[in-house]
C-alpha cells in the first residue's frame, strides 16, 4: 500500500517536473513565434492585429537573404568537412590502441569543454597575428575553420557511441571472404555506422548553422542569420526578427526529428 | 563492444584516421593557446600590438581588483548555474531513463530542438517574453497583478535563468546516460533488503550515477564561464561578467595583451576549480572505502 503510494508520488513529481522544463524550453521559441505574426512595428503587447507582413519584409530584406546564404553556405562546408574528420576520430579512439591513446582521445574532445566566446577570440587572435604575417584579414573561411574546430569534437562523440556498439567481426568475416580493405570500408564498415554519421552531420549542421559565438569573433563584416539578428537586438528590433527566428524553427525541429529517427533503427 | 586493436603510428590506416583531427586539433587549437599566452607579455599602445617581451600586463593584471571582483562574480553565477541545472534535470534525466518509456522519443526530440536552437534567439525570446511590455507581464496585469511584479530582465537573476535555460540539457544528457547504465538488480536488491523507494534512491540510485552527475558539472561549469550573452542581454550589461570584460577589452580598448591575459585566468582559475573539486571528490570517495 505504502510502496504504491510512493509509486503514485513519484510519478506525479516525474511528470510534474517534465511538463514544467518542457515549458520551460518552449517559452521562448513561442514567444518569438508569436510575436513574428504582430503586424504593428512594436515588440510589445497586446498586439495590433496578426498578419504575415513581416514575413513578406523578411524575403524583400536583402541583408537578411544575405546572411541566410552564409550561414547555410559555413553550415554545408563545416558539416562535410567536421564529419569526415570526426568520424574518422572516433574510430581511432575506439577501436584502436596506439601511442597517446588517451592524449589523442583528450586532444580530439577538449574543444567541447571549452566556451565558445574564449575559442572564437584565440583563434581570432591567432587568424589575426597569422593575417598580419600572410596578408590575410578574417571572413568566410576564417569562421568556417573556428566552426570546425569547434563541431569535429561533437560529431567524434556521435559517431564514437555508433563505433562502440559495433561488432568488428563482420569485418573480418568480409577479409576472410576476401574483401580489401577500401571494400571493407565501402560495403561493411560506413553501412554499419551510417546512422551515427549521418545523425553527427545533421547535428554539425544545426551546431553551425546556429552558431554565434565563433561567427561573432570570426567572420569579420560577414553576417549569418546569428549575428545578424544579434545586430537588430542591439538597434532595437521589430518584428522581422522574430519572422526570422520562426523561419529558422521550422528546418531545424524537422531534422531533430529525423536524426531521432536514424538512430532508433 | 569492439575490442581494441594495437596500431603503430607507422600505420597508414591509423595516419589517416587519426591525422586530420591531430593536425586540425594541433594548428586551430594548441597553437592560437600557446600563442594567447605569449601575447601576455606584450604590450598594447596607441591600440597598437608591441612586441616588448615584459610582464607589464600581468602587472597589471594583478593589481586592479576590478578584474578579480569580476572573476569572483562571474565563479559564483557558474556555480548556481551548475547547482539549479543539476537539480532540475535530475527528475527529467531519472524519468527518462525509467519511467518515460512511451514517451520517450518525443520527448528526447522536444529537448534536442530546445538544446540545439540557435543561443541567440533563445535569449532574445527570453528578452521579449521578460520585457516590461511583454509577455510575461502582460500575463500577470490581465490576471489583475500588478505589472511591476516582473522587475525582472537586467538583474542577476535573468542572466541565471538564461544560463540554467541554455546548460540544462547538458545536465540531462549526462545525467540519464549515468542512470541509464545502472543494473537495475542493486536497485531490486535494495527492495529486496527492505528499503523503500527514497531509501534505495538515496543509498543505491545517487551515489551510482556520481559519474553522470560529475561529468555534467564539469561540462557547465567551465561553459558557463564563458557566457557571455545571458548578462549582456538579460542582465543588461549592468553586471558584467568575465566574457563581456573580455571582449570589452579586446574590442572597445583593443589591448590585446590584456585580453589574452583575462582569458588565460579566467581558463586557469576554473580549470583550477575543477580540479580542487575532484580532487575533493576523490578525496571523499577513498575515506569512504577505508
Amino acid at each position: 500500500m505504502i510502496a504504491r503510494l510512493e509509486g503514485r508520488f513519484i510519478d506525479i513529481v516525474l511528470w510534474g517536473s517534465l511538463a514544467a522544463i518542457l515549458i520551460f524550453f518552449y517559452i521562448p521559441i513561442f514567444t518569438l513565434i508569436a510575436f513574428s505574426f504582430q503586424e504593428g512595428r512594436f515588440l510589445t503587447l497586446p498586439f495590433e492585429g496578426i498578419s504575415l507582413r513581416w514575413y513578406g519584409e523578411l524575403f524583400r530584406n536583402t541583408n537578411a537573404l544575405n546572411a541566410l546564404w552564409n550561414s547555410t553556405l559555413i553550415a554545408i562546408i563545416t558539416t562535410v568537412i567536421a564529419t569526415a574528420i570526426g568520424t574518422m576520430a572516433a574510430i581511432a579512439a575506439v577501436r584502436y590502441r596506439f601511442r597517446g591513446t588517451d592524449a589523442f582521445r583528450l586532444l580530439a574532445g577538449v574543444p567541447l569543454a571549452f566556451p565558445q566566446l574564449l575559442l572564437g577570440i584565440v583563434l581570432l587572435l591567432w587568424f589575426s597575428v597569422l593575417g598580419r604575417m600572410l596578408d590575410f584579414s578574417t571572413g568566410i573561411s576564417t569562421a568556417i575553420i573556428g566552426h570546425i574546430v569547434y563541431i569535429t569534437p561533437f560529431a567524434m562523440v556521435i559517431v564514437a557511441v555508433q563505433v562502440y556498439n559495433f561488432d568488428a567481426t563482420v569485418e573480418d568475416a568480409a577479409r576472410d571472404c576476401g574483401a580489401s580493405s577500401f571494400e571493407v570500408y565501402r560495403y561493411v564498415t560506413i553501412p554499419l555506422l551510417w546512422p551515427g554519421i549521418f545523425s553527427a552531420a545533421i547535428f554539425a549542421f544545426l551546431l553551425s548553422w546556429g552558431n554565434f559565438y565563433l561567427t561573432y569573433s570570426l567572420a569579420g563584416s560577414t553576417r549569418t542569420l546569428p549575428t545578424f539578428i544579434f545586430s537588430g537586438i542591439a538597434i532595437g528590433s521589430s518584428p522581422l526578427y522574430p519572422a526570422i527566428a520562426t523561419v529558422i524553427f521550422i528546418p531545424g525541429i524537422l531534422l531533430v526529428i529525423l536524426a531521432n529517427r536514424l538512430r532508433r533503427t | 563492444m569492439a575490442d581494441e586493436v594495437p596500431r603503430s603510428w607507422r600505420d597508414p590506416d591509423l595516419l589517416i584516421k587519426a591525422l586530420p583531427t591531430v593536425l586540425l586539433q594541433t594548428t586551430c587549437f594548441l597553437a592560437p593557446l600557446v600563442m594567447t599566452f605569449l601575447l601576455t607579455f606584450q604590450r598594447s599602445r596607441n591600440f597598437q600590438l608591441q612586441w616588448s617581451w615584459d610582464l607589464w600586463t600581468w602587472t597589471d593584471v594583478f593589481s586592479k581588483p576590478h578584474y578579480w571582483t569580476i572573476l569572483g562574480h562571474t565563479i559564483f553565477m557558474a556555480a548556481a548555474t551548475v547547482a539549479i541545472c543539476l537539480i532540475i534535470a535530475f527528475p527529467i534525466a531519472y524519468g527518462l531513463a525509467t519511467r518515460f518509456k512511451a514517451w520517450e522519443n518525443e520527448i528526447k526530440v522536444l529537448i534536442t530542438f530546445a538544446f540545439i536552437t540557435d543561443a541567440t534567439l533563445k535569449i532574445y525570446g527570453w528578452a521579449l517574453f521578460l520585457d516590461k511590455n511583454g509577455m510575461a507581464n502582460y500575463a500577470l496585469s490581465s490576471i489583475g497583478l500588478p505589472p511591476e511584479m516582473v522587475a525582472f530582465l537586467y538583474t542577476d537573476w535573468a542572466t541565471l535563468l538564461g544560463m540554467v535555460y541554455s546548460l540544462s540539457a547538458f545536465a540531462i544528457f549526462t545525467l540519464y546516460l549515468s542512470i541509464s547504465n545502472i543494473d537495475r538488480s542493486l536497485i531490486l536488491a535494495a527492495y529486496d533488503a527492505g528499503a523503500g523507494k527514497f531509501r534505495a534512491h538515496w543509498e543505491v540510485t545517487l551515489p551510482l550515477c556520481k559519474p553522470g552527475i560529475w561529468a555534467g558539472s564539469v561540462l557547465i561549469f567551465l561553459l558557463s564561464v564563458g557566457a557571455f550573452l545571458e548578462p549582456k542581454v538579460l542582465g543588461g550589461g549592468k553586471s558584467p561578467m568575465s566574457a563581456e570584460l573580455i571582449r570589452q577589452t579586446f574590442e572597445t580598448r583593443v589591448n590585446w595583451p590584456l585580453g589574452a591575459a583575462l582569458t588565460l585566468v579566467l581558463m586557469v582559475v576554473s580549470v583550477f576549480i575543477v580540479l580542487l573539486f575532484s580532487r575533493l571528490i576523490g578525496l571523499k570517495r577513498a575515506g569512504l572505502a577505508a
